[in-house]
């Protein structure tokens, strides 16, 4: 069994960690959101080729960061 | 660590909506002092007081929708669970679609479609995340699902408000 494995302590990870555990989650979360209706709006104002990367990448990276600073509040408050 | 389980049923939503309250005022805040400091006339003065005036403005509006979206959402959970008698990622992504359906139900049927999808897609998005998160974590960590298991359907209620309010 694992006993005491890795830089988090045996217990509980503590608040900054976790506040940082829920970004990364919140930003992957964001990300994925963020590339599905980025394409679609992005293609709906009639995006092709190169500039469509370019929107669905800005998209996906504003969706990520705004998730991902909401869900690292909603773990801070808990904490 | 144990008010890291989630809540039993009925007080869920009264926790849940007071957290999406919280975290839509605090997150509102800081997305609308940087958006009020940009918008405002130059000069540090105008800027501090623009966006003084955007947080006071929009933060409290912001939690307001957040905290309708968890209040509802926990609300069909809750009502979910009760009528299936288990609970499992399914009814997070029913209740989060339904709430996005109901929330959009006075701008007409296409609205209620399209909101329910986001809302439905959106939750599964985190369940998956969460329960990914869980399998990782319980390899890692020994405590890892337990805190795992939270953050999944709570933070849902505060996107989809944040969408909507910007749609």
């Amino acid at each position: 069994m694992p006993v005491a494995v890795g830089p988090y302590g045996q217990q509980q990870p503590n608040c900054f960690d976790r506040v940082k555990m829920g970004f990364m989650m919140g930003f992957a979360v964001g990300m994925a959101a963020g590339a599905m209706f980025g394409t679609f709006s992005c293609l709906r104002v009639g995006m092709r080729g190169r500039e469509l990367m370019g929107g669905v990448g800005k998209t996906m990276l504003q969706s990520g960061g705004t998730f991902g600073t909401f869900m690292s509040i909603g773990m801070g408050i808990r904490c | 660590m144990e008010e890291y389980a989630r809540e039993p049923c009925p007080w869920r939503i009264v926790d849940d909506c007071g957290g999406a309250f919280t975290m839509g005022a605090i997150g509102g805040g800081i997305f609308q002092a940087v958006k009020g400091f940009r918008n405002s006339p130059s000069g540090m003065n105008h800027r501090l007081k623009g966006s003084m005036t955007a947080i006071k403005t929009r933060a409290p509006q912001l939690g307001g929708s957040f905290a309708v979206w968890g209040g509802l959402f926990s609300m069909i959970d809750c009502g979910l669970v009760k009528v299936r008698g288990k609970e499992d990622p399914w009814n997070s992504i029913t209740s989060g679609a339904m709430t996005g359906a109901i929330l959009a139900a006075r701008n007409g049927p296409v609205a209620m479609v399209g909101s329910a999808a986001m809302g439905g897609i959106l939750l599964a998005l985190i369940e998956g995340a969460g329960i990914l998160l869980t399998r990782f974590a319980s390899s890692q960590f020994p405590t890892g699902p337990q805190f795992a298991e939270e953050p999944a359907p709570m933070p849902a209620p505060s996107y989809g408000g944040d969408f909507r309010q910007y749609q």
